[in-house]
């Protein structure tokens, strides 16, 4: 008797519970050769040869004085749980960026940078 | 006799705990409940005294902040932004599909989905010295005052007609 009363909590608490899990995992990532920026000198290098290190930039802005390269690539992690009555659901996307600044003659004269991708990290919404 | 009624409980707690898996079973393609939660960017903090207008450089702000999330060129003017997005979601639904037998079906369902940005923009004049700060800290509002602000306001307020 004993048995078939934990046999059925045991069904029970299986059937609450089942259900899909997901861990996912999205990249829109050429990690940035992040030493390549120590060649780059402000005042002299020029477009091309920024362009010749990071390849294509991923969007060209006008700027009051010249123009704005920015390079992304990011890092999206998601987490889902579904059960049968509730279902949890979390992501997080993180970017690596590079922005380098050019003066109307295509020198580079600022640029920043932010590496953040790898810390785009899995959980739960609470 | 007492052996007979210890028996009798068990068999009563089995059956209640039979019934509780059929009724699982049953609603639970009736009864749900989702939270989601989402984070792009990373955290933008309140640019405090490091950032002054009329002083800092662009070359300052880049060293101090990375890269801005968005560029763009406003009236002579370049502005920068850093910005984080946060993204909640929570729905709760009831259904009862008793269309096929009574006609039409019951269906219930609550849901709140609300977006807040943590933003930080900087305007530089052309010969790179900032101008003007802008910051948002969206992240600080609470879920549920956002999604329902107008009961706030009349929980708030005393009525002044009687």
């Amino acid at each position: 008797m004993r048995l078939l009363r934990y046999a059925v909590i045991v069904l029970i608490i299986i059937s609450l519970c089942s259900g899909c899990a997901l861990f996912g995992k999205n990249k829109e990532f050429q990690p940035f050769d992040v030493s390549a920026l120590d060649t780059i000198a402000p005042g002299k290098s020029t477009a091309t040869d920024i362009t010749a290190i990071f390849g294509a930039p991923t969007e060209v802005v006008k700027m009051s004085n010249g123009n704005a390269y920015i390079y992304r690539r990011s890092i999206s992690k998601g987490t889902g749980v579904w059960l049968i009555l509730v279902s949890f659901g979390n992501f997080e996307r993180q970017h690596d960026q590079i922005v380098f600044f050019f003066d109307k003659k295509d020198i580079v004269t600022h640029y920043g940078k932010s590496l953040n991708a790898e810390k785009a990290s899995y959980g739960f919404p609470f | 006799m007492p052996r007979k009624h210890h028996m009798g409980f068990r068999f009563k707690s089995i059956r209640i705990l039979i019934l509780l898996l059929i009724a699982g079973i049953f609603i639970a393609s009736c009864i749900s409940f989702e939270m989601v939660k989402g984070i792009e960017g990373s955290p933008v903090k309140p640019p405090g005294d490091k950032l002054q207008v009329g002083k800092t450089t662009l070359e300052t702000a880049l060293e101090l902040l990375g890269a801005p999330d968005q560029l763009a060129e406003m009236e002579g003017k370049d502005l920068l932004v850093y910005e984080q997005t946060l993204y909640r979601d929570n729905r709760i639904s009831l259904g009862i599909p008793l269309g096929d037998i009574t006609g039409p079906n019951i269906d219930l369902s609550a849901y709140g989905t609300l977006v807040r940005y943590d933003t930080l923009a900087l305007f530089f004049s052309p010969d790179g010295i900032l101008r003007d700060i802008v910051f948002e800290n969206g992240s600080d509002r609470s879920y549920m005052k956002t999604l329902f602000p107008e009961e706030e306001k009349n929980s708030n307020s005393s009525p002044q007609n009687q």
